[in-house]
């Protein structure tokens, strides 16, 4: 009796431990709809929890324009938890309301309705049967892919319109290529290399709907034979290519009278009495200095120094005297251009000493203040002229021994002179200098002086020496030195 | 300032008299046009029907978006084209015959000329919300390519009666006599519904009348591949 009683509650306690895990199922979840080709659908859901009980899914709907709740006709032609709409079942362009109930036992469990409406859940299957075709031509190889729609759509009776996509990678990069097929089922490829696995895919779209899957993908490789054929177009590019080669070293060993010859030199407009070189280099008022002096002092000759410029003329005198320093020679270059000047006399150069050496003044033609004032030029640098002292003239001796004041004139630029017009300037030659108030000049042959002056003062003559581009010399610190009249400021 | 008056006026007239001309295209062949033929009229009318379907699709996801983030809501909406008998498959819309194919067409085309024009008009005025001062312009859009779209649906329909394609009892001899689209609905209809509405019924409609011509071309013209 009591192994009975006992085992009748054991029986019990078991029964009870086991119902109580079991309950009403779960809410089940309506995953998505989708229709492949807008003639037909199918729904899929998502089950709770069973409750522990064997349970079953109803799907129940309801249609615009249709009375009555329905229940699905097909649950098995989608697979599990899903339920079919056969060509009969599925309207377009009405609202379908579904839900989903779970029962068991115990109970039961209703999804959330789920609203949906053909036209919008329209995704077709992925095109079948991408067939690639490498197609060989002569610059580049070519792939041509081609497919099929997919099977269920129905493109012939207009209901549908297909539209395509493919994409194309090459070996095992990432970076998809996309193009746009359009309607066609067939695409030809024109950007692809030899020697290189390419993949392809294809997927499509139905009017206003959801892009397919992407297709299988589609290998083919293309190999690499282009580059062995035709050996004597090889040969022939080789050879070419050696040509050229050899071409551009010649041209870079000349290249200096290639430029020449490409590019001929062009005459630089000249001003004269500008330094081109002085305006680029100089200070500001090394300029104001050069354009203020034109009116009112003895013409200062600059030096060019560029050597593909003309330049006024210049003779050079045999008889010029060396100085003692160094300091005083003038390195010049002069380029004569013959086609300015014409005049055959000789010219004196007026030129200035180059620091503050006195000379000797030789002067017997002309009549000698005694008090004059010899312009002297304070080379800063080899060619430039950039500031003028003045010397008084102490005495003269003779005719061509100057002495000059100890103290110099100090300018701080240009000290401006009242010319008298109608006085002939003259240049004589510096001798020699010596000491630092003695100037020895030249005595000078009136054949030599046969320079007009010009109205801005600027002499012209002719060439005294043969005729050469590139002359530079050196001149002795024999230039000349201007005799100015009794200057106002005495 | 006249050499500018000048220049403009040189410009204009340059203009107008070099205007790239294609020949004026009519339906009947007069002299100095060129007549399309019926699969370019047909061609042009499915595309502008696409793009209005498009656009308005495109507005009604907006709005979705703009006012009803969260998707929860079901309502049951009756759209005022609701009594326009609509073929709501493929094959009912093949038995149905060209002519009341073309019938169809006609009456959801004109169904939605006034409604869109309003929609346009509200949406204009309401100044309050953004999404309206932005996608008026769309609403504005679809309300011209419906209008177009009705002018080529006559045109064609008109072809098709000179082909012999189509009988002639169709449509436009007389637009009042047969029965009008406004028959099939109410300004009542009209008003109870929202933008919302509108949009969600318009988006179906031009749906519909796109489908409904694409299969009003292949049937009328036989393509392998329609």
């Amino acid at each position: 009796m009591r192994r009975d009683l006992r085992g009748a509650l054991l029986l019990l306690l078991t029964a009870a431990v086991q119902s109580s895990s079991m309950s009403a199922p779960g809410k089940p979840v309506l995953l998505s709809c989708r229709s492949p080709e807008k003639e037909t659908f199918t729904c899929w859901w998502e089950p709770g929890s069973d409750g522990g009980l064997p349970t079953t899914h109803h799907l129940y709907y309801e249609r615009e324009r249709l009375e009555g709740t329905y229940e699905c006709p097909d649950y098995l032609s989608a697979g599990r938890n899903s339920c079919f709409f056969d060509k009969n079942h599925t309207s377009i362009w009405v609202d379908y309301y579904l839900t989903v109930t779970a029962s068991n036992a115990l109970g039961n469990a209703t999804s959330d309705p789920f609203k949906m409406d053909v036209m919008e859940i329209v995704k077709p299957d992925a095109p079948g049967n991408v067939t690639l075709r490498v197609e060989e031509r002569e610059a580049s190889p070519c792939l041509h892919v081609r497919w099929m729609p997919p099977s269920n759509t129905d493109t012939k009776s207009g209901w549908v319109t297909i539209k395509y996509e493919l994409r194309v990678k090459k070996d095992n990069s990432n970076n998809w290529k996309e193009y746009t097929s359009g309607t066609q089922t067939h695409f030809s490829l024109y950007s692809v290399s030899p020697g290189g696995v390419y993949t392809v895919q294809v997927r499509c779209l139905l009017d206003h709907g959801s892009w397919s899957e992407w297709s299988n993908t589609t290998f083919v490789k293309i190999s690499n034979y282009l580059q062995n054929e035709r050996p004597l177009s090889m040969l022939i590019s080789i050879l070419s290519a050696i040509l050229f080669i050899m071409a551009g070293l010649i041209l870079i060993a000349k290249r200096k009278s290639v430029k020449q010859w490409v590019l001929p030199p062009v005459p630089g407009p000249k001003i004269r009495g500008i330094n081109s070189q002085l305006l680029q280099s100089g200070g500001s008022d090394d300029v104001g200095n050069v354009l203020i002096i034109k009116q009112s002092f003895p013409p200062i000759y600059f030096v060019w120094q560029d050597q593909m410029e003309d330049y006024l003329i210049v003779t050079e005198n045999e008889d010029w005297l060396s100085s003692n320093s160094q300091k005083s020679l003038i390195p010049a270059c002069f380029h004569f251009n013959s086609e300015i000047h014409s005049k055959e006399s000789p010219c004196h150069q007026n030129d200035w000493e180059k620091d503050e050496e006195i000379s000797q003044v030789d002067n017997n033609n002309k009549p000698f203040t005694n008090t004059g004032y010899v312009d002297f030029q304070r080379h800063v640098e080899n060619v430039d002229v950039k500031h003028v002292d003045y010397s008084r003239v102490k005495e003269v001796k003779r005719d061509n021994i100057l002495f000059l004041e100890k103290e110099k004139v100090q300018s701080s630029g240009y000290i401006h002179f009242q010319r008298q017009e109608g006085i002939p300037e003259d240049y004589s030659g510096v001798k020699e200098v010596e000491s630092d108030h003695l100037v020895v000049l030249q005595k000078q042959n009136a054949a030599d002086l046969s320079c007009k002056d010009e109205g801005n003062h600027y002499t012209e003559c002719a060439l005294h020496k043969p005729r050469k581009p590139h002359v530079c010399t050196e001149l002795s610190d024999s230039g000349y030195v201007d005799t100015i009249p009794a200057p106002p400021l005495m | 300032m006249e050499k500018v008056l000048f220049a403009v006026l040189t410009l204009v007239y340059l203009e107008l008299s070099m205007r790239v001309v294609s020949a004026p295209i009519c339906s009947y062949g007069q002299a100095g046009c060129h007549v399309p033929s019926l699969a370019d009229l047909f061609e042009r009318v499915i595309q502008q029907s696409s793009r209005m379907h498009s656009v308005s699709s495109d507005l009604h996801s907006e709005f979705e978006q703009y006012f009803f983030p969260r998707k929860n809501l079901i309502r049951k909406r009756k759209c005022h084209t609701y009594d326009i008998l609509t073929p709501e498959d493929k094959e009912n819309a093949q038995k149905l015959g060209r002519e009341q194919l073309t019938e169809v067409i006609v009456r959801l085309l004109q169904a939605w000329g006034e409604p869109l024009s309003e929609l346009y008009q509200s949406m204009s005025q309401d100044q309050n919300q953004d999404f309206n001062l932005y996608s008026s312009n769309k609403a504005l859009e679809i309300s011209g390519i419906l209008h177009e779209l009705k002018d080529g649906v006559t045109i064609i329909t008109e072809k098709m009666k000179l082909l012999g394609v189509l009988s002639n009892t169709v449509g436009y001899n007389s637009p009042e006599s047969l029965v009008p689209s406004s028959a099939f609905y109410t300004q009542a209809d009209l008003d109870s519904m929202d933008h919302h509405d509108l949009l969600y019924c318009f988006r179906r409609d031009s749906n519909k009348a796109k489908n409904y011509l694409r299969i009003l071309k292949c049937t009328t013209l036989p393509e392998p591949d329609c």
